[in-house]
């Protein structure tokens, strides 16, 4: 059994007057893949959120509990986000790189966190980057031109290349594939595949199938309650809870 | 009713509705035909000046300056008797009234005309020269047809003897129509033939750079923290409503609020560019603020969210990736508030740029004239001579806006940027 990376102890989260989670206790383990799953609003997306603290920017969000990465808390006020983050990479539903060139989508992240002080070492994360992201091959002579005008599943590659240019430990996955076709798809599950070898992966989706496919873990989410989690074969297989059950065969959802 | 029925009910109420949409662009359209006419057909004269060829003999005897003196002796001497016996020879008047309406031909300036030539070219004293003196606002608006000459001769401001001397200058081929440089290097004056706009386009430049240089920073700045830092809350939902308000104050009561505040209280120079500049900044403030958060605001979220994603600060977020992308919306709507600004007169009016400034400002603190109120000024003038330059000022005026807007929609296709 791995180590555990992440641990989230009593985690409750409220939007204004509206409870999102509910005392959600769930650790992931390192350098494996944790699916997300259960139904649209189920709080899958505010807790890992809630990982790298990107809720803070949501004025009304308030987060309660515990989260630790490493035995260290973050959720605490006098932690530096900026550095959390820069350990914590995300990538989000909709590709969003930024309107700029490619190489720049890339050099950013470093650039801002002291990495690569000359261009050369720029010029090696960037290709590094971009050869773990899977991309390199198809956008190596054009990386001046814009991150915007790749394809939907090359952006998606491309921001997860970003997420990695800062060498992070853990790397958020926000339902990374729902705005892709099924080749970009089979493309970017390859891409988690090995990417698990050195990063520690929670990946929300709402496909089943791509949740059998790429996560050692799965935990679903029910009304903001963490209604159980295991091993993947054995949720998908074999669960404890009822309700578990009737979500993945199609019941409800 | 039947499914034809119903149907052609709807492709008839289609047909409608482009049929008034068409006819409603034809009507504006229309509107702005007959203004730009009126204007053009009114100011585009104003750009030409009507002279009076005639010949100069700088005759040792009158003059005071003898060749090589020095140009402060020049500046100083008096050309008055050359000038006189020059328009006198002109042509034959027979006694001292006839002389005068002959004079009256010219312009006033016609001294300072014959005084530059002499010094613009050496050596001049016992020599002849012909030179083109301007002619008078009469004979100006005469010659360019504004002027009726059917009138019994009491209502004219011209009498039958100038006429006369007129046509006999005509038939000589001693009228000549030039560009009028006076348009644009000369300050106002009561004389019409020697008003020009220098002063104003001056005033108005100093005036726009100092509403720019004040309103432009602030108002990024205000919209930046309101739209990106700022909690929300009932304190900026109140900062918010107020600005809106703000922008649809009546201009006129920035001016009253700077007569009282930069005039009464701290005593700033009236007539000025700097008080213009500081009181067109106050009523431009909320019309950039508007627009530049809007651009902010069309930034999507998720530009925001990937940099914080990789670690960025707030302030990086925002100074790396939002503000760019918000940059040409940004400018554009400043120039557009600019230029709203460069045609607002009221304000101008009430602390005191209504005054008549002869001279071209030097400095932001020299009483100063502006575009919109010289043309208020001129409109209401009795001489024949403004109407044709009211309309040119316009015509300056409005090609001031027009290029100022282009250039607004210019920055903004040129450097907008496509997201997703």
């Amino acid at each position: 059994m791995s180590d555990i990376k992440i641990k989230s102890k009593n985690l409750n989260v409220y939007y204004g007057d509206k409870q999102a989670l509910f005392d959600v206790n769930l650790d992931l383990n390192e350098k494996e893949v944790t699916a997300l799953i259960g139904p649209s609003g189920c709080g899958k997306s505010t807790f890992i959120r809630c990982i790298n603290r990107m809720n803070d920017v949501i004025d009304i969000c308030k987060v309660e509990g515990n989260i630790e990465i490493d035995g260290i808390e973050i959720n605490d006020k006098e932690l530096d986000v900026v550095s959390l983050r820069e350990r914590v990479g995300m990538v989000f539903q909709k590709p969003n790189p930024f309107p700029k060139s490619i190489y720049d989508n890339i050099s950013y992240g470093p650039k801002i966190h002291g990495k690569g002080e000359t261009k050369n070492e720029l010029d090696e994360i960037v290709e590094r980057s971009l050869k773990k992201a899977a991309l390199w091959e198809e956008v190596k002579d054009r990386l001046d031109e814009p991150g915007t005008g790749l394809s939907g599943g090359q952006q998606q590659r491309l921001c997860i290349a970003r997420a990695i240019s800062v060498n992070p430990e853990v790397i958020l996955m926000d339902e990374p594939c729902s705005a892709l076709d099924p080749i970009a798809t089979a493309k970017i599950e390859e891409l988690i595949d090995e990417l698990k070898k050195t990063y520690t992966i929670v990946i929300v989706t709402h496909s089943m199938a791509q949740a059998v496919r790429v996560s050692q873990k799965t935990g679903f989410f029910h009304l903001g309650k963490l209604i159980e989690v295991g091993l993947t074969e054995k949720i998908f297989k074999n669960p404890d809870n009822k309700m578990t059950q009737d979500y993945i065969t199609g019941r409800f959802g | 009713m039947t499914k034809e029925e119903r149907l052609k009910k709807r492709h008839n109420s289609e047909k409608r509705f482009r049929f008034y949409g068409l006819a409603s662009i034809f009507v504006a359209l229309l509107f702005v035909l007959i203004l730009v006419n009126n204007i053009f057909s009114k100011g585009s004269s104003a750009f030409m000046k009507t002279a009076i060829n005639v010949e100069v003999f700088f005759d040792p005897e009158l003059l005071e300056v003898k060749n090589g003196s020095t140009l402060d002796e020049i500046q100083e001497a008096d050309f008055y008797d050359v000038t006189i016996e020059t328009i006198l020879k002109s042509y034959p008047a027979k006694n001292l009234d006839e002389e005068n309406e002959l004079i009256d031909l010219f312009t006033t300036d016609a001294e300072i005309e014959i005084k530059n030539a002499f010094i613009k070219n050496n050596n001049l004293v016992g020599k002849k020269i012909n030179l083109e003196i301007t002619a008078s606002d009469d004979i100006d608006q005469l010659h360019k047809g504004n002027y009726p000459r059917d009138l019994p001769e009491d209502r004219r401001r011209i009498s039958n003897f100038q006429l006369k001397i007129y046509d006999n200058f005509v038939a000589d081929d001693k009228i000549i129509k030039n560009f009028n440089n006076y348009f644009f290097s000369n300050g106002d004056s009561r004389n019409p033939e020697l008003a020009g706009i220098g002063g104003a386009l001056v005033g108005s430049f100093y005036s726009i750079l100092i509403c720019l240089l004040l309103s432009f920073p602030v108002a990024v700045l205000a919209s930046i923290y309101l739209e990106e830092f700022a909690p929300k809350n009932k304190i900026t939902d109140f900062i918010e409503i107020n600005i809106n308000n703000l922008a649809a104050v009546p201009s006129i009561v920035y001016g009253l609020l700077a007569l009282q505040i930069l005039l009464a209280t701290i005593q700033l120079p009236r007539s000025t560019p700097l008080v213009a500049g500081i009181t067109l900044a106050l009523m431009t403030l909320p019309r950039i603020i508007i627009p530049c958060r809007a651009s902010l605001k069309a930034v999507p979220p998720s530009i925001r969210e990937g940099a914080l994603a990789v670690g960025a600060s707030k302030f990086q977020s925002v100074f790396h990736h939002v503000v760019p992308l918000a940059l040409p919306g940004t400018l554009s709507g400043t120039i557009i508030g600019l230029a709203q600004a460069l045609g607002e007169t009221a304000p101008l009016i009430l602390i005191g740029m209504v005054a008549f400034v002869v001279d071209i400002p030097a400095t932001p603190i020299d009483p100063s004239a502006s575009l919109p109120v010289q043309v208020y000024l001129w409109s209401e003038s009795a001489e024949r001579g403004f109407v044709e330059k009211t309309s040119a000022t316009i015509m300056m005026l409005l090609s001031f806006l027009i290029v100022m807007n282009f250039v607004a929609v210019y920055l903004r296709q040129k450097f907008e940027k496509r997201w997703n």
